[in-house]
């Protein structure tokens, strides 16, 4: 190859004081990858012997490294100076290359994983096209295919969505397992036979299979959740750099990030943006829970009206609905409804201590359009500790809407009509009388 | 939930919440790369879909927050020419100033990249050239501390003094003595201009810092 390539190399280095890694470079100079890991080393090399300015270093090993009794299959990116020491520690050491050459002393790995980010990102239609990972199996799908796939909803493809957005953490070790079959698969194989080349597969199938911009540095990285799962040949991606689990934190922050983002898009301009997530949240599971037909709800349903019966007939229904919201919301569970439900099985027996809302005949005096003063009795939620009330109130005669409860009151406002002047079973007076009067 | 139009959009609020946002993440960077405070406070978040470090110390969080938050007013009118982050020695001299120079760009326009995913690889740009600046500095001598200081235009400060934005939290007219550096040495870091905004990161430091 000619010489140009050193004088790009200096230029990017030295001129623009950019970090040059070694995918980066071949995405940029259109060369593959084993040639740009050479063009980095020649290149270091060089400069070396000149002696001029200082140059950082850091490469990637692989190898085979015995912990605790466990041989696992380990891949690293070690600073220059902690080389020779990371070498003589492991029993078989497989590959070592250049990963990235700069002029800084990095502090921490992040550089490294945005320098790849972004040229990953721009060639995202060819990001493999110049890596030494071939799969004969691996062929783009044509449309007819992806016509036919999508008529039978592909669980793989939820996988990868779920993961390049802001994901939940309970999908994320999920999708993380079809790439963790694969590199099992790839563990088992002979290591001595897994030169640059078979590391290079295996990140990159990563890639492929999830299809999604995510790094093979994240997507190495998160294998300790896929630990989770437990193998003893599992492969074990770390850096040397920071021991920090970037998955586990990245998820931390993805209930923080996601609001920035959503602003983004939505562009409402909100100072408490953590906070505001909580209240929709609450809202969403509120709104859930009346609509969400999945048994364990109805089970609950059945159970409260149950205990309920014996103090009232028909409004119990009111009573159920909103009693969940704000169950939920003043036990702060986490977000997912079947967690919630789960958790309210289980809690039964101390319901009687609980404080619930319940629905009061209240009177409200306002003016109306004809400028009229009205007086209206409407039933209004309110909260209250069952062990103070045995007597409830039934029949609503007017029922002010409610955002929460909306749905149940359309339904329930034709019961309340028809039954309306058979409730008899208050201890109130009621009114009923006043309006058949009309 | 409406979906806004896009002569809903307000400019200046879109524009004040973004470089706000950008401006956290960048002075907890700064923090972090120029050591002003031990890296064992920091730890990895994430931020425009790349790690970034962060402190975890709620102090100086909830600092770098407040100033922000009033930053965000004068960003929004268009008043704050500049933003700088300025790290002092000991005497409370300055070292070296992290300046960010903020400007409405010449074509303010709704462009076509309404998911601003232009705008943030332009900022993800900024962050890597942060993390790499201490190539092109001197390293600071210890026990430094830092500071925020905003350079407006024209007389935005009057109203500043008279509305407190957050309480207990007062802004005042910087010293003489905390904005002079003699002899400063000018380093170039990034230029961004985008649709919505053009930004110029740039340090100057003090020709000896010891």
């Amino acid at each position: 190859m000619d010489e140009l390539y050193l004088d790009n190399i200096d230029e990017y280095v030295n001129d623009h004081n950019k970090i040059v890694t070694y995918k980066w470079l071949s995405l940029t100079l259109g060369v593959h990858v084993n040639t740009a890991k050479q063009m980095l080393f020649h290149y270091l090399d060089h400069k070396r012997k000149e002696s001029s300015a200082p140059l950082h270093a850091t490469y990637l090993v692989t190898g085979k490294l015995v912990e605790n009794g466990n041989t696992c299959h380990k891949v690293s990116v070690v600073r220059e100076e902690q080389l020779e020491d990371f070498k003589s520690k492991m029993s078989l050491t497989v590959s070592v290359h250049v990963y990235s050459v700069q002029k800084a002393a990095l502090k921490d790995s992040g550089p490294l994983y945005i320098v790849d980010y972004d040229a990953v990102k721009d060639n995202l239609n060819s990001c493999s096209r110049y890596s030494a990972i071939k799969c004969a199996d691996a062929v783009p799908v044509s449309p007819a295919d992806v016509r036919r796939a999508s008529d039978a909803p592909d669980p793989h493809q939820n996988k990868a969505t779920s993961v390049n957005g802001h994901g939940n953490l309970t999908s994320k070790p999920a999708s993380k397992l079809p790439p963790k079959g694969i590199m099992g698969m790839f563990a088992s194989k002979a290591a001595p036979k897994n030169q640059d080349p078979g590391k290079e597969i295996k990140v990159e199938q990563k890639e492929d299979t999830t299809g999604d911009v995510s790094k093979s540095k994240p997507a190495a990285k998160s294998n300790p959740l896929s630990n989770f799962f437990g193998s003893q040949a599992t492969k074990r991606s770390e850096k040397t750099m920071k021991e920090e689990v970037t998955s586990s934190s990245s998820v931390e922050m993805k209930p923080a990030t996601s609001p920035p983002e959503k602003k983004v898009k939505e562009t409402q301009p909100k100072e408490a943006k953590v906070k505001e997530t909580q209240p929709k949240e609450a809202k969403q599971e509120a709104r859930r829970c009346p609509a969400s037909d999945s048994e364990e709800e109805m089970v609950d349903k059945k159970k409260r009206r149950r205990i309920k019966k014996p103090q009232s007939d028909s409004s119990d229904n009111d009573d159920v609905i909103p009693d969940s919201p704000k169950q939920q919301e003043m036990r702060k569970l986490p977000p997912t409804p079947e967690r919630l439900l789960k958790e309210k099985i289980v809690s039964q027996p101390n319901e009687c201590k609980r404080r619930k809302r319940r629905r009061v005949m209240k009177s409200r005096t306002f003016m109306d359009e004809e400028g009229c003063m009205v007086t209206e009795k409407g039933y209004e939620s309110e909260s209250y500790s069952e062990s103070e009330d045995h007597t409830q109130s039934s029949k609503p005669a007017n029922v002010p809407a409610k955002a929460v409860m909306s749905k149940r009151e359309d339904e329930k406002k034709a019961q309340k009509k028809m039954s309306a002047t058979t409730n008899k079973g208050t201890k109130q007076a009621s009114i009923m009388g006043f309006f058949q009067k009309k | 939930m409406t979906t806004l139009t896009r002569q809903d959009l307000n400019f200046g609020q879109v524009v004040a919440d973004l470089l706000c946002e950008f401006l956290e993440v960048a002075v907890h960077l700064i923090l972090f790369v120029r050591e002003v405070y031990p890296s064992g406070i920091f730890t990895k978040r994430q931020k425009y879909n790349v790690p970034v470090q962060m402190s975890c110390h709620p102090e100086l969080n909830q600092y770098i927050q407040d100033t922000l938050h009033c930053v965000k007013p004068l960003i929004e009118k268009n008043d704050a020419e500049k933003v700088a982050v300025v790290i002092m020695d000991k005497e409370q001299h300055p070292v070296e100033r992290f300046v960010f120079e903020i400007s409405q760009p010449p074509l303010l326009s709704v462009s076509s990249d309404t998911l601003l995913t232009h705008v943030e690889q332009l900022l993800r740009a900024f962050l890597l050239k942060i993390s790499v600046c201490d190539a092109v500095l001197n390293s600071n001598p210890p026990g430094c501390s830092f500071t925020v200081l905003v350079h407006t235009r024209e007389a935005a400060t009057r109203n500043m003094e008279k509305v407190q934005v957050i309480k207990d939290f007062p802004w005042i007219v910087a010293d003489e003595q905390e904005v002079h550096m003699p002899e400063p040495r000018l380093v170039p870091l990034k230029t961004m201009t985008s649709d919505i905004v053009k930004m110029q990161l740039y340090v100057e430091e003090r020709a000896q810092k010891t």
